[in-house]
């Protein structure tokens, strides 16, 4: 018994949270069953996550494979859990525990009805799932199908709230990220058109030996696949859904798409172009110079822009787009370091970015109030809420010891090895531009007279994911070991790929 | 103006196009179509009985409950039929593999756990398509 | 230029593909009608459709169905049919959504026109 649930471990991680997402409406009556159910299989993915981990770990680099209905690669469709896979999916069952057991306590009077609550449950459970099979899937189509799964459920947990402004929102992320998965679905096309597989490690075989005869489709590949999956990550220009959508969605919401959801598509564009096109070709078309030119443009653009608003939502939301050049500068730089940092700073940035938001969460919940400038002396009212998000801050700017600064600091080391001093010096003006965007609301809370009214810290269940989004924040940036070392393995592995 | 031409040809014919679907989603291993196109059929002989004979009496036929079981269940189904092949000891979704007989190729018994499959895809393409005309049409203002 | 039209004449699927994607694209971008810009959506998608049909396309092969008693010599690749059909299930649910949202739009502001809703966007109370 034991063993046949190990050995089908990396399909239970998959569909396990898609077919609980689809009994959930069953149970729509009884909203207790309903919360435990979620929190219980997300519990039960981080064990097997955590599993996954340690045996990719133990076994050194060999990737654990399962074909589908028994049919091996070029046929059959394949899951891969290699150490870039089973680092994913810890990172996504890390998040989305916590996130479940924030959303316990308010969501009722955020979203309206116990239906809709429901619905956000079911929403959530699909977009876990998508996201896990992101993690190990090893099919171009599968990617898509994936992507588009996370895609609808996105928009779903945006309009959420029964809002105009969330279905607007909604709508606007709807056609943009359509567009997004038509480009990603053409690029696929034209490798699958190409290569005559949709297996990567098979497509990236055949891509290698007849490049030099379709120079312009991969050109045109490459290019659909780096818009496409910009889009729906909110690279720096195309990144104009994301404010309205992460802001207007419910706090346990915009946490699991900004942490999470953005990171995943983000780790697809990575499997494109590092298992798919391999180093070698994206350095022989510059694909990694303009990865990088994004980078920081995005680094710089996102964090002025999150300087300017004054609703606290919204500017942390345009931080996401500032973090997310981070990532893609990392992708850029072609390096061991660099892709090492990359990816932990994916990771970090996924569980800070979720602790902060949530944090938003309970602030807004408890006073009432969105904008930066009305939250005076917050701290002393709320100091568990207010902890975790100074917590989260410091990572994000990346103070030592907090774990944005491991990531940074490979990332630093990264692109002073490819000899992008430019891009050292945009990652360090990043954190002061992120220092100053955060810090400020640290200041008032804690520093300007505490009002009058009776706010107070979220019940229990609130507490407890939001300290242990913050604990992960620490053990991160203390005690980084196994989660560098997959990182780091990781980085190995894409780089043996030609 | 509900017409009683119109209501005695739908309740001649909406059976058979039913029936139809149920044919199309059975064959899908055979023959062109199969779950997705044979559920939208199914869906649609409901669709029309509802345009027809009104958005109540179609209620009645498919009562809110009823969809959202056959919705939920149908992809449960599908997983069922999936770890049939893990309680085999054969990976996920096996067919022939978690020794299911294949019989002769062509024949409509040929597909294994395929078409049973497709009956759970089937049934929830079918009440899915139900479930959104039901909503789009008690959305209006 | 022979040679290009040769080319054209070749892989015309392909330039009606392109020609299709910039249609669709064209209206999502510029049309600030919403039915208009899912209507664009979908005219996008049917040519990325199209474009993964016609790759899978063999000229002169038969229907990929099998039948043992008088076999094809060649036959289409019936993956990127059988992947299109995904694409088509997709992009029907992205429809579906988008109506309903579109509904839901049409409720609060009383228009469909996305300039309009962004106008009145800032007289809804935020809540």
């Amino acid at each position: 018994m034991t063993a046949t649930i190990t050995a089908n471990l990396p399909v239970f991680v998959v569909i396990a949270p898609l077919f609980v997402a689809f009994v959930l409406p069953t149970f729509a009556r009884r909203m207790r069953l309903v919360e435990s159910l979620v929190v219980a299989i997300e519990a039960i993915g981080l064990v097997g996550a955590g599993y996954l981990a340690s045996i990719v770990l133990m076994q050194k680099g060999i990737p654990i494979i399962y074909s589908l209905g028994g049919w091996s690669a070029p046929w059959g469709i394949e899951l891969e859990v290699g150490s870039l896979g089973a680092f994913f999916l810890l990172v996504v069952a890390a998040v989305s525990l916590p996130v479940a057991l924030f959303a316990r306590g308010n969501l009722t009077e955020e979203v309206g009805g116990k239906e809709r609550v429901t619905r956000f449950y079911v929403l959530y459970l699909l977009l876990n799932g998508a996201l896990a099979g992101m993690a190990v899937t090893n099919d171009l189509f599968n990617i898509f199908v994936l992507v588009e799964v996370a895609t609808l459920s996105c928009c779903g947990l945006v309009s959420a709230r029964n809002h105009p402004r969330a279905a607007e929102a909604a709508f606007t992320y709807l056609i943009l990220a359509t567009l997004g998965s038509a480009l990603v679905l053409g690029g696929i096309g034209f490798l699958y058109i190409i290569t005559g597989h949709l297996n990567m490690g098979f497509a990236s075989q055949e891509l290698g030996r007849i490049w030099q005869d379709y120079p312009h489709v991969v050109w045109m590949a490459a290019s659909f696949m780096l818009v496409g999956f910009g889009v729906k990550s909110a690279l720096f220009p195309l990144h104009v859904w994301l404010p309205d959508a992460h802001s207007t969605a419910p706090s346990p919401a915009s946490a699991i798409l900004s942490g999470l959801a953005v990171k995943g598509y983000l780790i697809c564009l990575l499997k494109v172009l590092y298992i798919v096109f391999g180093h070698t070709l994206m350095q022989e078309f510059a694909m990694h110079r303009i990865l990088v030119l994004l980078g920081m443009i995005a680094i710089i653009a996102g964090s002025l822009f999150a300087l300017a608003q004054d609703e606290l939502k919204r500017r942390l939301a345009f931080s996401t787009v500032a973090q997310v050049g981070y990532i893609i500068l990392g992708l850029g730089l072609v390096n061991m370091k660099g892709l090492t940092g990359t990816l932990f700073y994916l990771a970090s940035h996924a569980v800070i970015k979720s602790s902060l938001f949530l944090a938003a969460g309970a602030i807004i919940a408890a006073t009432g109030k969105h904008r930066i400038s009305e939250l005076a002396g917050i701290g002393r009212k709320m100091p568990v809420t207010m902890a975790v998000f100074t917590v989260g801050s410091l990572g994000l700017v990346g103070i030592p010891l907090f774990s944005g600064f491991i990531g940074k600091w490979y990332l630093l080391l990264g692109s002073l090895d490819a000899g992008h001093i430019l891009a050292a010096a945009v990652i360090i003006i990043g954190s002061v531009l992120c220092a100053a965007y955060l810090f400020p609301i640290i200041r008032v809370a804690y520093f300007e007279p505490v009002p009058e009214e009776n706010w107070q810290d979220p019940g229990m269940p609130q507490k407890i994911a939001l300290i242990l989004l913050a604990v992960g924040v620490v053990i991160l940036g203390v005690a980084p070991g196994p989660f560098l070392e997959l990182a780091s393995r990781a980085a190995i592995e894409l780089l043996v790929i030609k | 103006m509900r017409d009683f031409i119109l209501k005695r040809v739908a309740a001649l014919i909406l059976p058979f196009i039913c029936m139809y679907g149920l044919y199309v989603i059975f064959h899908g291993h055979v023959s062109p179509g199969g779950s997705f196109a044979g559920g939208i059929i199914v869906g649609l002989s409901f669709i029309a009985f509802a345009t027809i004979y009104g958005l109540e009496k179609g209620r009645a036929k498919l009562p809110e409950t009823v969809l959202n079981w056959t919705e939920s269940y149908g992809t449960l189904w599908y997983g069922i039929m999936g770890m049939v092949g893990i309680v085999k000891g054969a990976p996920f979704l096996a067919n022939k593999l978690a020794g299911v007989s294949l019989g002769a190729p062509g024949a409509l018994s040929s597909g294994g756990l395929i078409s049973l499959i497709g009956l759970g895809v089937g049934i929830r393409v079918a009440s899915t398509m139900v479930t959104l005309f039901f909503t789009m049409m008690e959305e209006e203002p | 230029m022979r040679i290009l039209l040769e080319k054209l004449m070749i892989n015309y699927p392909y330039f009606v593909a392109v020609i299709l994607f910039t249609i669709g694209a064209l209206t999502v971008l510029t049309r600030s009608n919403l039915f208009k810009k899912l209507i664009g959506i979908n005219i996008m998608e049917s040519a990325i459709f199209l474009m993964f049909i016609a790759g899978g396309n063999i000229r002169g092969g038969a229907v990929p169905i099998l039948d043992e008693a008088n076999p094809k010599p060649l036959y289409i690749n019936p993956v990127p049919s059988a992947l299109m059909l995904t694409g088509i299930v997709v992009s029907v649910s992205v429809t579906a959504f988008a109506l309903a949202l579109i509904v839901r739009l049409y409720q609060s502001y009383g228009t469909t026109d996305a300039r309009r809703i962004a106008e009145m966007r800032n007289e809804v109370t935020e809540g």
